[in-house]
């Protein structure tokens, strides 16, 4: 790769300069998990639930394991006898009581639940043999509706908890039962549904786990994404030492929060090479993943109720929302507190009130998906301005602008104590206007008359990007674990001929972070990107690691970047004192551009880097006892953000460190007869800060704006009633493909965060945007008579539905209070 | 496996296929395996003998007729009746739907006779080819050709009138009446998507219409024509409003699967629509628009 340096005033920072994982990722030379061949591996392949919810009544494996190439086999029974203790549980009673093994104990609890899992010669061998493990089910009565769930009638999954509430919660800020008093107008709205769907990554799970008798350590290379929330779960129930479980990656093609979720798998995967005596390697197929990877989290918003000024000044809002969590509890219910770092949107709501239920149902475990359980929760509240506008009769746009946070807000802290940092959001959404040219499209949706079998809708998705955790909130779920704050560990390295080397503790999965962080390195170290070597992929035993490392939750811009930079400032301070001793200049004096250390105003005497790297590596005997102690060239940072412990009684503090604003904006046509939306126009206004490399940003922009149209408009996962998951394939779940992403225009506003050591904030997960501006636009297309657009996922047939449903007289799914004072004000004009 | 473990000969000739299907029990021809291995791997049917016939020459021709029609033969790729200059010329609706299958690699390999053969309900080529009136030749190893109208061709999934140890080899498409035109309109869940509801429609006359083949598919099993419609088009006028009073209330007679994806209540509607569409296309009024 050849770069241009930039001119001596600029950074490489804020320049799209090309990836340089590109290279190996282009021409078939990247390193995935499927592509790690170990000595005397055996192949896994996981037999599986074909039903939603039943009792294992035996499993017999002898058919299976008669095949000649089957090395082993092991079941629910033999794993619980191998393992300590289930997984560790983030929730507290009841739901904590759950007891999870690594494979399914005496109950399957939903449709591909893992029972057995055979290790076996060939990938093709593994899946025949499987296939002849005989399971005899009892079959259950199932529940896959959430609020359903949640009824003490319902079938129960896990006996010991007592009931399918997991979690409970009541998040009451401000003063929400003044507000709806005082109220000008109060607007009710029955029943919110946001779907079930998942992200498609190209590569599924895979991983590569050897437990190696001779050192008794295990050894995970795999996809997984944050691997050490993945060691601290799995340790435990493995009966194995942190220091003897490894994780290494290189690259994920793909993860998208999902594949924070192999954990269980890698844990069986252990246990059935401890068994075998060999190195398991599993590589997922694409069924098995729809069926058990882990989707997106379903919830549902019931009894909402907005209080509106006449003025169209929104107090705020009360609602009961019920999360479905699916089978098992992996990550969750750290979702019943996530959707809090975003509570009022982009809005100055500051009364709030919801009554949070998290159930499990009998459906496949959900996970972190791109926009997680923030995203549930933003699109709610889009739903709720624009139903607001609707009903009581205000511009759309206007009245997001007018509760909108103000520029001069900033920071700006929301009635739960989170600090939104920095953003122009009025600014933000006249730009995506401006991008659509939004009076062109108003003047062709007047135009177009009854009979021409088409309506025009105009739509707006204001979202927030919340990154960089405060792992404190999990004490909102949970007051008794001990988590709190965040961090990212980084290496930065002068090598003995004076090359950068970099290591992160970071799992990359398209995001670039080998390029990036050698702009941040380079800057820093005075040299060019090209000279700056970033390892590429995890690995737990180059050190580099925290508990928290991993790439997740839109962050690695603030923790990844702050920790490469951290370092890199403590090796230039390293090569600094080297330089100045081996000169013989104060150090204040010394320079460091383009791979050497100069005397300033003296430039004839200079030492290179690899002057100074021969210093410290082999020619010590030169330097002082005290540098010679002190000096490794070998620099470890560990970022941390500012945080401190939220209080769980209030459910209060600063929950997230950055956020960015995606305001999306949409023009969709709708078809009359057959309810097709087509996408006339599309823009996305992102403002994440300082950009480090914008095309990088921009490529993300795209990504999390496919993604979302395709939940919009065609992906669902959905199950029958006894717990069938219908879509289990690209023949029935139809993720987005580039010919259906429309043409996506990409403006910025770059408000740097005044928290981060380089003005950036996480981004990547863009808020699910999309789902709201396709949302917004499908309601604008509507008569006034139909109902309100009450579910995320739309389909040809719902909205074929929705535009009938004004002339059948069916209920509209909202109704609005006003005083009667309030008549006649300018809000029903 | 992958497949369940499997047999596989790749016969030179025609002849030497007949003879590999005929002589064993559970043998099946394999053409561009776009569906068969599909179903091969979710192990939904079993076979002993895959007789690959994709590079039987003779399979692999497509012929413009003197009359103006074509002869295809049944190996033919999507991609290659999208890219053949006869088919363009003569055919140019037949080459627009093979080139909207699914995606290029499936087009690169997926075949128009195992379109056919495979006969799926929401498969793109065999209501377009009951609408042109194609026919169906199919050999035998007695060397005799039975030809069979597309119309009579299709049974249900995965059942078409190829009996045991038959063949089809090609299909012959007669050519567009003239005056005249055809139309083909599909309701799909996003770009190669599977249909919801489709329709395809050949229509013979200039200003009036003349003769009316109206096509559904996704309603039932196979392609069903629709001739309540094709009469009430017979001696229309060639406008959009009279196609549309023709094509009004098709859906209530109809008893149409539903699924995950469209209800039978919303394919019924849908019937009208696509119908009307495929049937302006073929008039040349309204094509591809909506409305």
């Amino acid at each position: 790769m050849t770069t241009t340096a930039p001119p001596q005033t600029e950074t490489w920072k804020g320049q799209s300069i090309r990836r340089t994982e590109d290279r190996r990722l282009l021409q078939g030379q990247g390193e995935f998990t499927d592509d790690v061949w170990m000595h005397r591996q055996g192949y896994a392949h996981f037999v599986r639930s074909p039903l939603g919810h039943a009792r294992i009544r035996s499993i017999d494996t002898s058919r299976a394991a008669r095949l000649e190439g089957v090395y082993a086999i092991l079941t629910g029974d033999e794993v619980r006898e191998m393992c300590p203790t289930p997984f560790f549980q983030i929730a507290p009673e009841p739901g904590g009581r759950i007891a999870e093994y690594p494979l399914a104990v005496d109950k399957v609890r939903y449709h591909g639940d893992a029972v057995a899992v055979v290790l076996a010669e060939t990938r093709e061998l593994a899946r025949d043999a499987a296939g002849l493990v005989d399971v005899d089910y009892e079959p259950l009565p199932a529940v896959v509706d959430t609020v359903a769930a949640a009824d003490p009638e319902a079938p129960l999954l896990h006996e010991q908890v007592g009931s399918n509430v997991v979690w409970k919660g009541d998040f009451d800020w401000g003063d929400v039962d003044w507000a709806l008093e005082n109220a000008d107008h109060v607007v009710k709205i029955d029943r919110l549904h946001f779907h079930r769907f998942s992200s498609t990554p190209l590569e599924c799970n895979a991983a590569v786990v050897h437990w190696d008798p001779g050192t008794d350590t295990v050894k995970v290379q795999s996809n997984n994404q944050m691997p050490m929330f993945a060691s601290m779960v799995i340790g435990p129930t493995l009966g194995v030492a942190s220091n003897r479980l490894t994780f290494s990656s290189q690259d994920i093609g793909g993860a998208f929060g999902i594949k924070i979720g192999s954990y269980p798998q890698i844990a069986a995967l252990a246990l059935l090479s401890r068994k075998a005596g060999r190195p398991a390697k599993w590589t997922e197929y694409r069924t098995d993943h729809m069926l058990s990877a882990g989707h997106g989290n379903e919830r549902v918003f019931l009894d909402t109720e907005v209080a509106v000024l006449k003025d169209g000044t929104i107090l705020g809002f009360k609602t009961r929302a019920f999360d479905d969590a699916g089978a098992y509890l992996h990550y969750e219910p750290l979702g019943a507190v996530i959707w809090s770092q975003v509570c009022c949107g982009c809005y100055k709501l500051r009364h709030i009130h919801v009554d949070y239920t998290e159930t499990v149902t009998n459906k496949c475990p959900t996970i972190p998906n791109r926009g997680y359980s923030r995203l549930q929760h933003l699109w709610f509240l889009e739903r709720v301005v624009d139903v607001v506008a609707r009903e009581l009769g205000f511009d759309p746009v206007a009245l997001r602008k007018q509760n909108y946070v103000q520029p001069s807000d900033y920071p700006y802290e929301t009635p739960n104590g989170c600090v939104y940092d920095s953003g122009d959001l009025p600014r933000s959404l006249d730009m995506a206007l401006e991008l659509i040219d939004a009076p062109k499209w108003r003047e062709r949706q007047r135009e177009l008359g009854r009979g021409s079998g088409k309506r025009i809708g105009i739509g707006i998705g204001s979202t927030l990007d919340s990154g960089t955790n405060n792992f404190g909130q999990a004490r909102i779920i949970n007051p008794n674990l001990p988590f709190s704050g965040n961090g990212e560990a980084a290496f930065v390295k002068l090598d003995l001929y004076g090359e950068i080397n970099v290591n992160l503790g970071t799992t990359p999965q398209g995001q670039g972070h080998e390029t990036t962080a050698a702009q941040v390195v380079a800057d820093v170290l005075g040299t060019s990107p090209d000279a700056v070597h970033v390892t590429a992929g995890f690995n737990q035993q180059q050190n580099t690691y925290v508990a928290f490392s991993g790439t997740y939750a839109s962050q690695f811009a603030v923790t990844g970047l702050g920790a490469a930079q951290g370092a890199a400032e403590r090796l230039r301070a390293e090569i600094a004192e080297v330089a100045a001793f081996a000169l013989q200049a104060p150090i204040d004096e010394i320079e460091i551009r383009d791979g050497n250390c100069f005397v300033r105003d003296d430039p004839e005497r200079a030492i290179p880097f690899i002057g100074v790297a021969n210093l410290i590596y082999s020619n010590n005997a030169v330097l002082t006892p005290e540098l010679r102690e002190r000096i490794s060239l070998n620099c470890r940072y560990v970022y941390t953000p500012p945080f401190q412990v939220p209080d769980p009684e209030t459910k209060t503090g600063n929950l997230t460190l950055t956020y960015a604003s995606q305001i999306h904006a949409c023009v969709v046509e709708l078809d009359e007869h057959t309810g097709e939306v087509k996408i006339l126009d599309y823009a996305a206004l992102d403002d994440c800060g300082t950009r480090i490399n914008p095309q990088l940003v921009e490529g993300q922009v795209h990504g999390a704006t496919a993604l979302g149209i395709g939940a919009a408009l065609y992906e669902a996962f959905e199950y029958d009633e006894s717990g069938l998951l219908q879509q289990a394939s690209f023949y029935d779940y139809h993720a987005i493909t580039a010919l259906d992403t429309p043409d996506i225009k990409v403006g910025d506003i770059e408000s740097p965060s005044p928290f981060t050591p380089n003005g950036a904030k996480g981004m990547g997960e863009g808020g699910g945007a999309p789902l709201h501006a396709v949302c917004s636009a499908i309601q604008d297309a509507l008569s006034p008579d139909d109902a309100i657009v009450s579910d995320s996922h739309n389909p040809w047939e719902r909205v074929w539905r929705l535009m009938r449903s004004g002339e059948h007289g069916e209920p509209r799914g909202v109704t609005v209070a006003s005083r009667s004072d309030a008549a006649g004000s300018d809000a029903t004009a | 496996m992958l497949l369940e473990s499997v047999e596989y000969a790749r016969p030179d000739t025609v002849e030497q296929a007949l003879t590999l299907l005929s002589q064993r029990e559970g043998a099946a021809p394999l053409a561009g395996g776009q569906s068969l291995v599909n179903v091969l791997k979710h192990r939904v049917a079993s076979v002993e003998l895959l007789v690959d016939i994709s590079r039987i020459d003779e399979l692999r021709r497509i012929e413009a007729r003197s009359d103006g029609g074509l002869e295809i033969g049944a190996c033919v790729t999507y991609d290659e009746l999208d890219g053949s200059d006869a088919v363009r010329a003569s055919h140019p609706l037949l080459a627009d739907v093979a080139g909207h299958i699914e995606d290029q690699q499936i087009r690169d390999r997926g075949t128009i006779g195992g379109n056919c053969c495979l006969s799926d309900p929401t498969n793109n080529l065999p209501p377009l080819l009951v609408a042109l009136d194609a026919t169906m030749n199919i050999r035998s190893r007695s060397g005799g050709v039975r030809q069979v109208a597309a119309e009579d061709f299709f049974h249900g999934y995965f059942s078409t009138a190829v009996g045991e140890g038959e063949l089809l080899c090609s299909i012959t498409v007669p050519p567009l009446p003239s005056p005249g035109g055809a139309g083909y309109s599909t309701v799909s869940l996003g770009a190669d998507s599977k249909a919801l509801a489709r329709a395809a429609a050949l229509v013979r006359g200039n200003g009036v219409i003349e003769d009316a083949r109206v096509v559904l598919a996704c309603f039932s099993a196979a392609p069903m024509r629709h001739h309540g419609m094709e009469a009430a088009l017979r001696g229309a006028p060639a406008t959009a409003e009279a196609v549309a009073a023709a094509a009004a209330g098709i859906g209530d007679g109809l008893d149409p699967p539903g699924d995950v994806h469209a209800s039978t209540d919303y394919r019924r509607a849908l019937a009208p629509v696509v119908a009307r569409r495929a049937v302006c296309q073929a008039i040349g009024n309204g094509g591809d628009e909506r409305g």
